[in-house]
């Protein structure tokens, strides 16, 4: 498969990138098959997200889910970042091949945790 | 596809459009293009015309040397010997054979990533029946020492282990150092057409005088019966244009590419940090260098430069979220970090100065900004989630 216009953009001029210095929770998560790590910092203000930075290691569905998730996320309430789903991101990224969907649920799964940490704060 | 090389392809489809095994004179003057090309690839071999087997490319030329050989000679025994580096063409078929009963011994190589010869000597075994051991290596580049594999051989044949063939994948070699099979001493060898400029899908196997092989298409009497199939007319007189092109300027392309590469590797060390060289600094083919850039993944890379129409090569691969890091330099006991951020750069007769300085400018930004986004050079402050 050809990768989308939307993926080639991220990978080229990834968003968000780096981790917020005054961030909410810190979540990261590494897929312990291939190794693949995502880094995901959330600043919160009540129930809404106001910021998100990502760190990445990994093949380019990797680097390009955690681009897109953090531009997905900024201005979502924790409530309707719970319910992103996987092929809802796996279609912001303009279409994964299907033995890289993995790079998708990385992604949510850090999201995950880092909310998890929030309901705990 | 050098321009020469096109109109030889072109002139087999147009002009030479019989088959070549048919009596009549179209059939015949196409017969005699293949027996020209044969003999191009023969001088570019050093062989003898008819020890010349076209095939499909360097793929089925591995398949048919290492079954063929194998099959012909179960009588004699079930061993092969190996190397921990193959291409998957022969790593494949080793281990194919090796479910249907053969006995496959893999020697491991140095950490620049060439075969020991004590261990090749160890390996062999009075049932073994063929060596098959790459003449350079297609990710890092690295040159096996077949001619002394090719000693280890002749001894143990003349204190009769006559049945011990050696088999030499050249694919990757052709065209950029000597591939003489006098001077290497194998028994079998594989080349590839599009290592050369000709078109993919052609390739040859040199199969040395008295060397039985079991034929693996079967149903015609083309290639001496052993590999049945209507040639590619086309393809093949290409190829054999591409043979004698790649022999004559043989030494003019080598330094070229040579000049080119030292230059490219010398920049990038200079200018990227943590970067380790794969493979070794001598025994190595002149126009290829394989990188390993620590922090990121190969992948990413690759895509990134290709985006800026650079096209390199990775040997790692992450399907499925199963990683599968590059076996090559694995074996050099490099770790899953390095094997993952590995890169083939290699450089033919149509770059030039400038492409370098390209290259290395838009691989030292891509280099910058994939580190910039990973987590692994950073030290963080804050606590990791269990």
């Amino acid at each position: 498969m050809v990768y989308s216009t939307t993926f080639k953009d991220h990978l080229a001029h990834p968003r968000n990138v780096g981790e917020l210095s005054d961030a909410t929770v810190v979540a990261e998560e590494t897929n312990p098959i291939c190794g693949d790590r995502l880094r995901l910092s959330l600043a919160i203000d009540g129930e809404r997200i106001k910021a998100a930075k990502y760190l990445a290691y990994g093949c380019p569905p990797t680097l390009v889910s955690g681009s897109v998730l953090t531009e997905l996320l900024v201005g979502k309430t924790i409530s309707e970042a719970l319910v992103i789903t996987r092929s809802e991101l796996i279609e912001l990224v303009g279409g994964l091949p299907s033995r890289k969907h993995h790079a998708a649920s990385l992604a949510l799964e850090t999201l995950g945790a880092a909310l998890r940490q929030a309901s705990e704060v | 596809m050098d321009k020469r090389v096109a109109d030889e392809l072109i002139r087999g489809l147009t002009d030479l459009f019989g088959n070549a095994s048919s009596v009549h004179v179209y059939g015949q003057k196409a017969r005699a293009a293949v027996d020209r090309a044969r003999r191009e690839v023969g001088q570019l071999t050093g062989a003898r015309q008819n020890e010349i087997v076209f095939v499909s490319g360097g793929t089925e030329a591995n398949n048919l040397a290492i079954r063929g050989v194998c099959e012909a000679s179960i009588p004699h025994g079930r061993h092969i010997v190996t190397s921990a580096i193959e291409h998957p063409s022969v790593a494949g078929v080793c281990d194919s054979l090796e479910k249907r009963g053969w006995e496959v011994s893999r020697v491991p190589v140095s950490e620049k990533g060439i075969v020991r010869i004590a261990d090749v000597r160890e390996a062999i075994r009075p049932d073994t029946v063929l060596i098959t051991v790459m003449l350079a290596n297609n990710e890092i580049g690295t040159i096996q020492p077949i001619s002394e594999i090719s000693k280890l051989v002749r001894k143990r044949r003349e204190a009769g282990h006559q049945n011990l063939r050696l088999h030499t994948d050249a694919v990757q070699a052709a065209g950029r150092i000597d591939l003489n099979v006098d001077h290497l001493g194998c028994d079998l060898l594989s080349i590839s057409g599009h290592k050369i400029y000709a078109p993919k899908g052609v390739g040859a196997l040199y199969v040395r005088r008295g060397v039985r092989l079991a034929p693996q298409n079967i149903g015609g009497h083309q290639e001496r019966e052993r590999r049945g199939g209507t040639e590619n007319v086309p393809a093949i007189m290409a190829f054999g244009e591409a043979a004698k092109i790649s022999r004559e300027e043989l030494v003019v392309r080598t330094e070229h590419v040579r000049r080119l590469r030292d230059q490219f590797e010398s920049e990038v060390q200079k200018r990227i940090e943590d970067v380790v060289l794969n493979g070794d600094r001598d025994a190595r083919l002149p126009h290829l260098t394989n990188f390993s850039f620590r922090y990121i993944e190969g992948e990413g890379l690759l895509i990134n430069l290709d985006l800026q129409g650079v096209a390199v090569s990775t040997g790692s691969a992450c399907s499925s979220g199963t990683l599968e890091p590059s076996p090559v330099i694995r074996a050099l006991g490099r770790d899953d970090e390095l094997a993952r951020g590995s890169i083939r750069f290699s450089f033919g007769k149509d770059n030039t100065d400038d492409d370098v300085d390209y290259v290395v400018e838009i691989l030292a930004d891509a280099v910058a900004r994939l580190r910039e986004l990973s987590p692994l050079n950073k030290q963080f402050v804050t606590s990791q989630t269990p």
